[in-house]
């Protein structure tokens, strides 16, 4: 067999074991294990590659933001931070007409500064604004569809986990993705903000008018939200921003695995200060953080494995070779990664999509001509992949985000919900149609923050 | 058939002490090296007097990392935290379902011996001790002829192999335990 037919035969047969309830990591590294010893014909490589594989991969540095931005997501769920930004968002858009679903937008984004995963923002907002929306009676759709969408801001916004695991693969600057991700994510925001007003002009039943809040409260509410923005701006401008005015260039502050150890540690000492963290609240942070932590390095640590198999029969290199050979044009490649996304993205989790995927895709992209710089390329493509993945947690059947609000509100079938989302999901699809078409809103403050 | 329950549920208890302990031990040096970085990046800040950054402050991250990763791993795996692909074995009946949750965990056992006797073996290159004798009767394999160190502070790097080693340990110990009680589910035909 040569190269390219052993690799496809190990990913058909891996993600039919990860259909069979195969556990995804090990679907990977199982398949990575037997195909290194195929193509070397005795297991003593792999063997030898485990001795330090595991300790590497969990030691690595730039790993390392993962579980420290992990530990800040938690204790920012565990510390009130969702309360005040509900109640600053409700003050300022709930006298408009679907103006609490508009708040929960909101105040969802504001969350997914602070955190970086979509999870923890969708459970944490809905615990804050399904009840609130429920009694002033929203539709069950509206109030569940909004919220399950406004969760993927968690990850659309930087800090986010599937973007460093991006930037790792594909050998980017984690730093540049953070601040590509920023108007994409603000974009998205507004979108579902816009979403949420037509929904409520098409069916004027879903959501209602809230009364108008005097600007003094206004203010004093927003006052109460500058926490947040503190430690989002701390961590943001300290790893991107220029702090050093005398040398030319940005002179960063801080790395980003400090940023995220900076932003644990503004987050946990913020719940304390609140009284909201209490020790049962820290205990139950560092439970969470462990799982999620272990979920996502044993699947790193199985990506591994699998890269090292596709790496030596060299079949991303050669797909890449024939796909730049067959003459496509490059959009319409783009196009069926995307499409591909979508699909997968109904089954799978966007982790092990993005593990999957970008060792394949990202040679080929790499080789095609999008009219930018290679590194230009590599930004607009992983914050393309980010939001189609991201599509996958709020599409049927499997979107966790849907399953997570939905099993707050037992009463609500689950079809409601489905329907509710959807104008949301249609709203990401021109999210991705703009950004493909105008790379400039992905790559504009990347120049301004790193000229040259 | 189910395999003796009451002493499954008496591991299973035993399992659970074990990985939350672990758990909290590696939360605990989570914490310890982000407030360790805060201190680091304050005195890098201010850069005068006896007032600097902490020597070797990305190594201890690295390591302290890859230890709490290793300790994380039997709490995920005893609250089956690892992701699967649910949607098209749900149509099977509860048995069939707790098929699939039983052969998931004991592939994850597999794993986790492998990745337990190759990190044992990484950590016998790393450790410099013992004669030849009680080397082979441990497996140790042979004994490096300098104990290699981390670059800036020169820890010996068989320490944060061995205390990593204890995750790995203890991983495998609950993935058993796990296939075990998924054998007694699929025995009492609960899906899980």
């Amino acid at each position: 067999m040569t190269g390219i037919e052993l690799a496809l035969a190990g990913f058909a047969l891996m993600l039919l074991a990860i259909f069979a309830r195969v556990p995804i990591a090990v679907a990977m590294a199982l398949t990575g294990f037997i195909g290194v010893w195929i193509v070397r014909g005795s297991p003593t490589a792999p063997l030898a590659q485990m001795k330090t594989l595991t300790f590497d991969t969990f030691s690595s540095y730039s790993l390392s933001i993962v579980p420290l931005f992990l530990l800040m997501g938690q204790f920012a769920t565990k510390s009130g931070m969702s309360s005040a930004l509900f109640k600053a968002a409700q003050d300022w858009l709930g006298h408009r007409k679907g103006g609490v679903a508009m708040a929960a937008v909101g105040a969802c984004a504001g969350f997914g500064a602070v955190c970086g995963s979509s999870l923890a923002t969708a459970s944490t907002m809905g615990q804050v604004a399904l009840p609130e929306m429920r009694k002033r009676g929203y539709s069950d759709s509206l109030s569940t569809g909004v919220l399950a969408a406004g969760g993927t801001l968690g990850i659309l916004i930087p800090p986010s986990i599937i973007l460093v695991i991006y930037a790792i693969l594909a050998e980017q600057n984690i730093v540049k993705m953070f601040v590509a991700a920023l108007l994409p994510g603000l974009l998205a925001a507004l979108g579902y903000m816009l979403t949420v007003a037509i929904y409520v002009r098409v069916r004027p039943g879903a959501g209602n008018v809230a009364e108008r809040v005097p600007y003094a409260d206004r203010a004093r509410s927003f006052i109460s939200t500058f926490p947040v923005i503190f430690i989002f701006v701390i961590v943001m401008y300290g790893i991107a921003g220029d702090w050093d005015w005398s040398n030319p260039g940005p002179d960063a502050l801080f790395t980003p695995t400090e940023g995220a150890a900076v932003g644990a540690v503004l987050t946990m000492i913020y719940g304390l200060y609140t009284r909201e963290l209490d020790w049962q609240g820290i205990k139950d942070a560092i439970l969470a953080t462990a799982q999620a932590t272990a979920m996502i390095f044993f699947i790193v640590f199985g990506a591994a494995l699998f890269n090292s198999f596709l790496a030596i029969t060299q079949a991303p290199q050669s797909l890449a070779e024939w796909v730049s050979t067959q003459g496509f044009g490059p959009y319409t490649v783009l196009m069926a990664m995307l499409l591909a996304y979508l699909v997968f993205g109904c089954v799978m989790d966007s982790l092990s999509m993005i593990l999957l995927t970008i060792p394949i895709f990202f040679p080929i992209i790499s080789v095609l001509d999008f009219g930018m710089t290679p590194e230009e390329t590599a930004i607009w493509f992983g914050i393309l992949a980010l939001i189609v993945v991201e599509v996958g947690l709020i599409t049927p059947p499997v979107g966790m985000n849907l399953f997570i609000i939905n099993s707050m509100a037992k009463d609500i079938p689950m079809v409601r919900t489905y329907a509710g989302v959807t104008p949301f999901v249609a709203s990401d699809l021109v999210r991705v149609v703009i950004l493909v078409s105008f790379p400039a809103i992905t790559l504009w403050l990347v120049g301004v923050m790193f000229p040259g | 058939m189910q395999i003796a329950v009451k002493a499954q549920e008496r591991a299973g208890a035993g399992a659970a002490a074990l990985a939350r302990l672990l758990a909290y031990l590696g939360g605990a040096i989570l914490v310890g090296l982000a407030l360790m970085t805060v201190v680091s990046i304050v005195g890098r800040w201010i850069n005068t007097g006896w007032v600097r950054s902490i020597a070797g402050d990305y190594e201890l991250v690295e390591a302290g990392v890859g230890i709490a990763v290793f300790a994380f791993l039997p709490w995920c795996q005893l609250n089956r935290g690892h992701v699967t692909v649910d949607i098209f074995t749900n149509g099977l009946p509860a048995r069939g379902r707790a098929f699939t949750a039983l052969v998931g965990d004991i592939l994850i056992a597999i794993l986790a011996y492998v990745i337990m006797w190759r990190f044992y073996l990484g950590f016998g290159e790393k450790f410099p001790f013992f004669s030849d004798a009680w080397r082979d009767r441990l497996s140790m394999g042979f004994k490096p002829f300098f104990p290699e160190t981390t670059y800036e502070l020169e820890i010996p790097v068989w320490i944060p192999y061995g205390l990593a080693l204890i995750g790995a340990v203890a991983f495998f110990l609950v993935a058993l335990y796990t296939v075990w009680r998924s054998w007694n589910r699929f025995a009492r035909g609960e899906a899980q």
